[in-house]
């Protein structure tokens, strides 16, 4: 659906490149995560994107077409979720969504929506009376209130209590299976394992490793298995390695000894977001 | 230019519901209480500067804020993101402050004839603050891309009276030369302030004339290669990389 190529980018008063060559594809009907610490370039590649920032170098196409020939029908298509919260602070939640609403030409209902995310109640408070997580839930009723085929969304249960980020979460999934494409940035790489169906991860600029979540977790994972057991009150462990777990020694364990626990050698995606990027999570 | 029937109703909703209603209405009310206590030619001096202050400093100041207002609450990025072209977002601005303008034309005009019985012609004033005002919209926007917070966009509002409105207060003081203030008509506000002052006393034609394509040219010369080019730059400013 967005094929990228050799994309480059340098701020105008800057000297280096923020991206750097970096080339993926995301798909139509698939959440595509992109994974990066901090000023990785991540809101960069997404604000070019979404046709933010002009004077990038390399190749952009969505749905086969050069970005750059797109004008107004484009933001028909997609939807946009910042970071930030962003709302008329004056208005209500209902008035600021009906202002947005009113922009587009396809537009969806907004009374489902607001029930769905909790919001209905308070769609006649002011924004500015919103706390952080209901300023981020307008924000992403925003981003779907034109019925849009491409999602884009920055970190979009940060900030957001467990039982909504869930609801928020079934929604990305929702939308994903009526055929809807996500481009998905996130520290939370709970969310993005559960949400995503490829992943790529970016640091200075430049594109260090991209695949489905689970290959990546076979890649940098260790193809072990550990068993953890107890005997005359003392905890065991003893690792195997994957070939050998059809061994007799690997069965005769388990048949024999007080098993606790059995845990594979695969790996989670932060421990290879710091692999990759060699930055630590800061939350 | 087919949102510009949301975006303009949009910006006067937003004006009433952040306050700034309020205050242009308490500031008419000044002017005229203001104006009850002068009598005749005084008089007639009086509401060309009113205009002239309402088109070229409030102008600037309700850009600035308005501006000010969706930077600090981010909603310009999302307006970007929507089928919104930029030209329909600046001439949103531009067209909300000309209404502004025209609405203070009405309300001092209506106010004057009243309390006072003064008459003037009003259809001669209505072309002449739209342009002032469509040039200062212009300025407005492009002090506040050089601001990066209120105050630093008064601290430039300030700069721009200072470098542009006062060597015409000091020429008529006498404390500048004939020969230099001729060349005054180039500062927006002194062309601006001729145009406006030209309905209510002799002004030569050819002054007249100039003011008008100077502040058009101005206008469209801000329009096409200052303002419209840094708008995403503007944008996009402070949001992260």
């Amino acid at each position: 659906m967005i094929t990228v190529k050799n994309l480059r980018y340098k701020y105008p008063k800057s000297k280096d490149y923020v991206i750097n060559d970096i080339s993926f594809e995301i798909r139509e009907g698939e959440i595509f995560g992109f994974l990066g610490p901090s000023g990785a370039g991540k809101s960069t590649t997404q604000k070019i994107l979404i046709k933010l920032l002009p004077g990038f170098a390399g190749e952009i196409a969505y749905q086969g077409r050069p970005l750059s020939s797109y004008t107004d029908e484009f933001y028909e298509d997609i939807g946009v979720s910042f970071e930030m919260p962003i709302s008329f602070s004056k208005l209500t939640g209902l008035e600021n969504l009906q202002f947005f609403q009113r922009l587009y030409r396809r537009t969806v209902e907004l009374e489902p929506l607001l029930k769905r995310v909790g919001l209905w109640d308070d769609r006649h408070k002011k924004a500015g009376e919103y706390s952080k997580g209901m300023k981020i839930r307008l924000n992403f009723v925003r981003a779907l209130l034109n019925d849009p085929k491409f999602l884009f969304l920055d970190e979009p249960t940060n900030g957001v209590d467990p039982a909504n980020a869930r609801i928020m979460k079934d929604m990305i999934l929702e939308f994903k299976q009526r055929g809807g494409t996500v481009f998905l940035t996130s520290h939370i790489m709970g969310d993005v394992d559960e949400l995503c169906d490829r992943v790529a991860f970016i640091a200075e600029g430049l594109l260090r490793e991209e695949g489905p979540p689970r290959d990546l977790k076979l890649k940098y994972g260790k193809r072990t298995v550990k068993v953890e057991y107890r005997e005359n009150g003392e905890l065991h462990t003893h690792l195997f390695p994957m070939e050998e777990i059809k061994t007799p020694a690997f069965f005769r364990l388990l048949q024999e000894k007080d098993i606790e626990t059995l845990h594979s050698g695969e790996t989670t995606l932060e421990e290879i977001f710091i692999k990759v990027t060699g930055v630590k999570l800061r939350d | 230019m087919t949102n510009l029937k949301t975006l303009l109703p949009g910006e006067f909703d937003r004006l009433n519901k952040y306050g700034i209603f309020k205050a242009l209405f308490v500031t008419l009310l000044l002017w005229v209480f203001l104006a009850w206590f002068l009598e005749g030619e005084v008089l007639l001096q009086f509401i060309p500067l009113i205009f002239l202050m309402d088109s070229v400093m409030m102008t600037i100041l309700l850009v600035g804020a308005t501006l000010f207002y969706e930077k600090k609450e981010h909603t310009i990025n999302s307006l970007m993101v929507t089928p919104v072209t930029e030209n329909e977002y600046l001439l949103s601005k531009i067209i909300a402050n000309v209404l502004n303008s025209l609405l203070t034309v009405v309300f001092i005009s209506l106010a004057v004839y009243l309390l006072k019985g003064v008459t003037y012609k009003v259809w001669l004033v209505v072309p002449a603050v739209a342009l002032v005002t469509v040039a200062h919209t212009l300025i407005g926007i492009r002090l506040s891309y050089s601001a990066k917070d209120f105050t630093s966009l008064l601290i430039n509002y300030m700069v721009y009276v200072f470098l542009f409105f006062l060597p015409t207060v000091f020429a008529e003081l006498g404390l500048i030369e004939q020969a230099v203030a001729r060349f005054f008509i180039l500062l927006p506000p002194e062309a601006s302030g001729l145009l406006i002052r030209s309905v209510f006393a002799p002004v030569e034609p050819w002054k007249i004339l100039f003011s008008y394509v100077y502040l058009a040219l101005l206008s469209i010369f801000l329009f096409r290669f200052v303002v419209k080019p840094q708008f995403i730059s503007y944008v996009m400013r402070e949001t992260g990389g």
